[in-house]
């Protein structure tokens, strides 16, 4: 290409196109009916432990119980979503359409990621809101009935759980990321969806595999492993207090390279997805 | 814009673009060495049976596949940079659009990726609906559309930008013949506008009423370029068209003829082509239903 070739500049505003015209098909194609259906599932179990009357422990199990459901659910939407919603362009193929225009293919695949981004962050704040809701209710209950327990005050660090519902967020984004890579060689949804599920196991668990060579195996062993610790971003990271918003707060210094850590990714991996599927055939 | 060489919308030269079919290497060769020039502001027809290359062609001109050799401008830009799309408007064949968003919405949507704005945006987006005749359906949501509509919208979504050049792949499949007589109209219209119009069809009485020139491709290859005039217009021959005459007048007639040294070649009852027969009784009005 000559230098002067550039004279369509890279667009912000076709990318937003593109991403709202994203979140449009999700909701749309009511992507978000299900989240309904968790809601009420949450509720009804976070009444049904109440029987077991835990005490102020209670509190941390809802926590956690909460939590727990919104880093699988959420997985589960992420995956799914992006390759939906990639697959429906290839496959109706609309993509001839837009990518006819004038339009870059990086503005077409980071439209997509915002757009599939943004799907994930409503159904982060949901879920968080719901989970603040759920904690604030119940804590209110415990507090009248044993007031001796929270003579300091509320228990729950309600500023934290919003951190924690962002982080998260930001690691779906990572493993939005990952999909749209996948996606951007691969034939078919199912694929996509298999191998990114397989990505998400990995991310979860490479910790595991790096502490456990980082004593034993000999030097290039150990090397190889290292490396494989960074090509694969490192999901444990995400979680950064063991009780979520129970007892101490969150250091705010590591909570912000923790969002660093999930920007070089998305950056990274959104560059590689745009590069192979800028020879995709479509 | 300056171009160097004006007078070409398309220039294809040795074009060449293997599919390859499976990961042992076997190629499928699916257009081969074509060389083709549109001049600009003519309509210009690409013609060839099932699986000759049009499609495949037009796509390399859209920058959606990369040749294997040879090379391809539109208005003097390389198909792969980004600008040589600014000035293009397309309609895929068997178009299929975003069936959640309303006709209005999916070519308000196609006309903001083409950098229409502000008060443009509405204004022109009516008037492609309207040129189209899909007025009456703009609201209702694209996945209800029949598969002409879906066509027209296509086409309204291919003109919104205002482009120089227009590729229509099949732009009538699936019209029926009122609609493919309207299409024809909107293509002369453009054409009268100054716009260059590529277009596949497998209608070839209609692609001979409207186009200036045209290419046939055979399994990849080019087998037959020029001016429709040129190529099917008998200048030796005329027609005359009379009231029926009695047997003994013909005769007469004939003899008149063989005086001045002329032969009668043929005495035909003309008929009705079907189509002007449809055209003629089926009401051209409620175009894409009513709201
Ligand atoms: N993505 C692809 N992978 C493999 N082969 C392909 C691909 N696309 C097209 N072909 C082959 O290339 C040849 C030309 O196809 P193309 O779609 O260009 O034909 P066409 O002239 O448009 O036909 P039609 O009139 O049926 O639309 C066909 O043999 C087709 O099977
Ligand atoms: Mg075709």
């Amino acid at each position: 290409m000559s230098p002067m070739a550039n004279t369509v500049p890279f667009s912000l505003n076709r990318l937003v196109i593109v991403a709202g015209n994203t979140f449009l098909e999700a909701v749309r194609q009511k992507l978000f009916n299900f989240l309904l259906l968790l809601a009420i599932a949450l509720v009804a179990s976070a009444q049904f432990f109440r029987e077991f009357n835990f005490g102020s422990s209670e509190l941390k199990f809802i926590s956690d119980f909460g939590f727990g459901a919104m880093v699988f659910f959420g997985s589960t939407l992420t995956i799914a979503a992006t390759a939906q919603l990639f697959f429906s362009e290839i496959e109706n193929r609309t993509a001839l359409t837009i990518l006819a225009k004038p339009i870059w293919r990086t503005e077409f695949i980071f439209g997509k990621f915002l757009g599939v981004f943004a799907v994930v962050g409503v159904f982060c704040a949901l879920m968080t809101l719901l989970l603040a809701g759920l904690l604030y209710h119940r804590e209110s209950g415990l507090m009248t009935m044993h007031p001796e327990a929270f003579e300091h005050g509320r228990i729950i660090h309600y500023a934290d759980l919003v951190v924690m519902g962002m982080l998260q967020w930001l690691k779906f984004g990572v493993l939005a990321a990952i999909t749209l890579l996948i996606a951007s060689f691969s034939n078919t949804n199912l694929y996509t969806v298999v191998m990114s599920f397989f990505m998400l196991v990995i991310c979860h668990l490479q910790y595991l595999a790096r502490d456990a060579y980082a004593q034993v195996a000999s030097v290039p062993l150990r090397l190889l492993v290292q490396v494989l610790g960074y090509v694969f971003p490192n999901f444990q990271v995400f979680n950064l207090a063991d009780q979520i918003g129970v007892g101490s707060g969150l250091d705010a210094s590591v909570a912000l390279h923790v969002v660093v850590y999930a920007l070089i990714y998305i950056g990274v991996i959104g560059g590689l997805a745009v590069y192979s599927f800028s020879s995709r055939e479509i | 814009m300056t171009n160097a060489v004006p007078s070409a919308a398309i220039e294809i030269r040795d074009l060449t673009k293997d599919f390859s079919l499976n990961l042992r290497g076997i190629k499928l060769r699916a257009v081969e060495n074509l060389t083709l020039t549109v001049p600009e502001g003519q309509v210009f027809g690409l013609l060839g049976p099932n699986g000759s290359g049009k499609s495949t062609t037009i796509k390399i001109i859209l920058g959606l596949l990369d040749p294997t050799a040879g090379e391809c401008k539109v208005f003097g830009v390389p198909s792969r940079r980004v600008d040589s799309r600014l000035n293009v408007g397309y309609l895929p064949e068997a178009p299929y659009f975003y069936r959640y968003l309303s006709g209005m919405e999916l070519v308000k949507f196609y006309a903001r990726i083409c950098g229409v704005t502000g008060k443009r945006l509405d204004a022109r987006v009516a008037e492609v609906i309207d040129w189209v005749g899909l007025s009456g359906a703009a609201k209702r949501r694209v996945g209800t559309y029949s598969k002409g509509m879906l066509q027209r919208i296509g086409l309204a979504q291919a003109l919104v930008h205002d482009p120089r050049l227009i590729i229509l792949d099949e732009p009538t499949a699936g019209v029926d013949p009122v609609g493919a007589a309207e299409i024809s109209e909107l293509i002369l219209k453009l054409k009268t506008q100054g716009k260059t119009v590529l277009i596949t069809s497998h209608l070839l009485a209609q692609i001979e009423d409207i186009c200036d020139r045209v290419a046939i491709l055979d399994r990849g290859r080019l087998i037959l370029e020029g001016n429709v005039t040129e190529l099917v217009g008998q200048r030796d021959r005329q027609a005359l068209i009379v009231d029926p005459l009695p047997l003994e007048q013909l005769e007469e007639l004939k003899e008149w003829l063989a005086t001045r040294g002329h032969t009668l070649n043929a005495v035909e009852q003309p008929r009705a082509r079907l189509d002007q027969l449809f055209l003629s009784k089926v009401s051209r009005s409620p175009k894409g239903g009513k709201e």
